[in-house]
């Protein structure tokens, strides 16, 4: 097999991440190095905000937010199957040059750290799923009986969550309720003064938000109005900022 | 299950080290590479001893195999710290620091120590710092209430370490506020 070993990983770069590198080429710039002398910036670098998120920064904040909002948030399909995609050419390329005998060590090197952040980033591709799935174990009763809830979801999740809230159903049906005089046996009951019998999360949890920009204000608990600026970290009920992270204005930390 | 029982409410330190560890840091390369395109972007090429940056945790893999130097970043010096300590000390708010600087700094000085100058100076500091702001970050509960808790230049460690407290703190009194209208 012939490869050009020196350029092969550079030529992976795919013309739909050049926006990334140019961000990447920028920071770069901005580094002081040896051979230039850059400009000390007034602010300190590591003050300095990172100018473009990469597909794999934004799915690590929607990783966070997945794991810190009570509620289930909007699938990031597109942005997975892109991160996928990536996680597959990688590891052809690790393949291929692993089998190829010429490879300088260098090279095998390079495979071994190409291989090591496809292993994080499978970790965190599996976290969030994981933590989906079990928000829609947990919800299956309660999506399935809010269409507006279940367009929030992918299709394979809404099947799951079809078949789990048939499943346990029809469990409970066999196990206990068929024992049950009729009026009993329902499983949506509503009564007055006690929790309703569908699991829903509970949007007044206290969450911890970081704004990410300046975010228009919002209205609180109390009747006071909040508005939060770039850089500001707050603790508040979920549903205070539900708005405002869907917008990707504030992300969960 | 799914998620296990400990990851359902909050996530842990050693996660938060992974997000830490896609942070740039400089560092002055042993051995050569190319420029290489990895998912987060392409990094590279390393010169010796023209230096790079480099995400932390590609660093930390180098300096394992003692194939590079890292660079620590401005705000890990004895000077600096000891300045945000003589702030956090005197002034009753949080000083500026990176959101992350427990995680990055924990992994330089576990794997770089020799890299860091006086890392044991720098390693007190840390404790004094975090001593300092662990006490402010109880006394904000005093603040709390069902509504809003404004915690300007918090560190994502000292929340993940308040989280479950406050969070469950929040909701009795949210439960408390809910309960005389309902009546």
């Amino acid at each position: 097999m012939d490869i050009d070993g020196d350029d092969f990983f550079t030529n992976l770069d795919r013309p739909g991440r050049a926006v990334n590198n140019n961000a990447f080429q920028e920071r770069l710039r901005q580094a002081p190095r040896d051979e230039e002398d850059a400009a000390i910036p007034d602010v300190p670098p590591f003050m300095l905000e990172e100018e473009e998120e990469t597909p794999l920064q934004q799915l690590i904040r929607h990783w966070m937010n997945e794991r810190h909002a009570p509620d289930i948030l909007s699938n990031e399909g597109e942005l997975l199957a892109g991160l996928l995609d990536h996680i597959r050419s990688q590891s052809e390329t690790v393949q291929l040059l692993r089998t190829d005998p010429s490879s300088s060590e260098e090279e095998h090197f390079r495979i071994m750290l190409v291989q090591t952040e496809v292993e994080r980033v499978k970790f965190i591709v599996r976290s969030y799923l994981r933590t989906r799935l079990f928000k829609i174990e947990k919800f299956a009763r309660y999506i399935m009986t809010n269409p507006e809830v279940q367009q929030r979801l992918s299709e394979s999740e809404v099947d799951h969550a079809r078949r789990f809230a048939q499943l346990t159903d029809q469990h409970f049906y066999h196990a206990v309720l068929q024992s049950l005089p009729e009026t009993q046996q329902t499983l949506d009951d509503q009564p007055p003064f006690v929790p309703s019998m569908i699991t829903e999360p509970d949007k007044t949890r206290g969450v911890f938000v970081l704004a990410r920009q300046d975010c228009p204000p919002v209205r609180l608990p109390d009747g006071t109005a909040l508005e939060m600026r770039k850089g500001h970290i707050s603790l508040t009920p979920y549903s205070v900022v539900e708005q405002l992270i869907t917008r990707g204005e504030v992300e969960l930390v | 299950m799914a998620l296990p029982q400990s990851l359902r409410t909050s996530v842990t330190p050693l996660e938060l080290e992974l997000i830490a560890s896609e942070q740039l840091v400089e560092i002055v390369p042993l051995i050569t590479m190319e420029k290489t395109a990895f998912i987060s972007g392409a990094y590279g090429p390393l010169r010796p001893p023209a230096k790079c940056r480099i995400p932390l945790w590609m660093a930390t893999n180098l300096k394992l195999k003692k194939k590079c130097h890292i660079v620590p970043p401005e705000w890990l010096s004895a000077d600096f710290l000891q300045e945000r300590l003589a702030k956090e000390t005197s002034r009753p708010e949080f000083s500026k620091l990176p959101l992350r600087f427990a995680e990055i700094a924990k992994v330089i000085l576990d794997v770089a120590s020799d890299d860091v100058q006086n890392a044991d100076k720098i390693k007190s500091l840390l404790k004094d710092l975090r001593e300092a702001r662990q006490a402010k970050s109880r006394d904000g509960l005093q603040k709390l209430d069902h509504s809003e808790l404004s915690l300007p230049n918090l560190c994502s460690m000292e929340i993940n370490e308040i989280r479950p407290f406050f969070i469950q703190a929040m909701g009795i009194l949210t439960q408390l506020d809910r309960e005389p209208s309902a009546e």
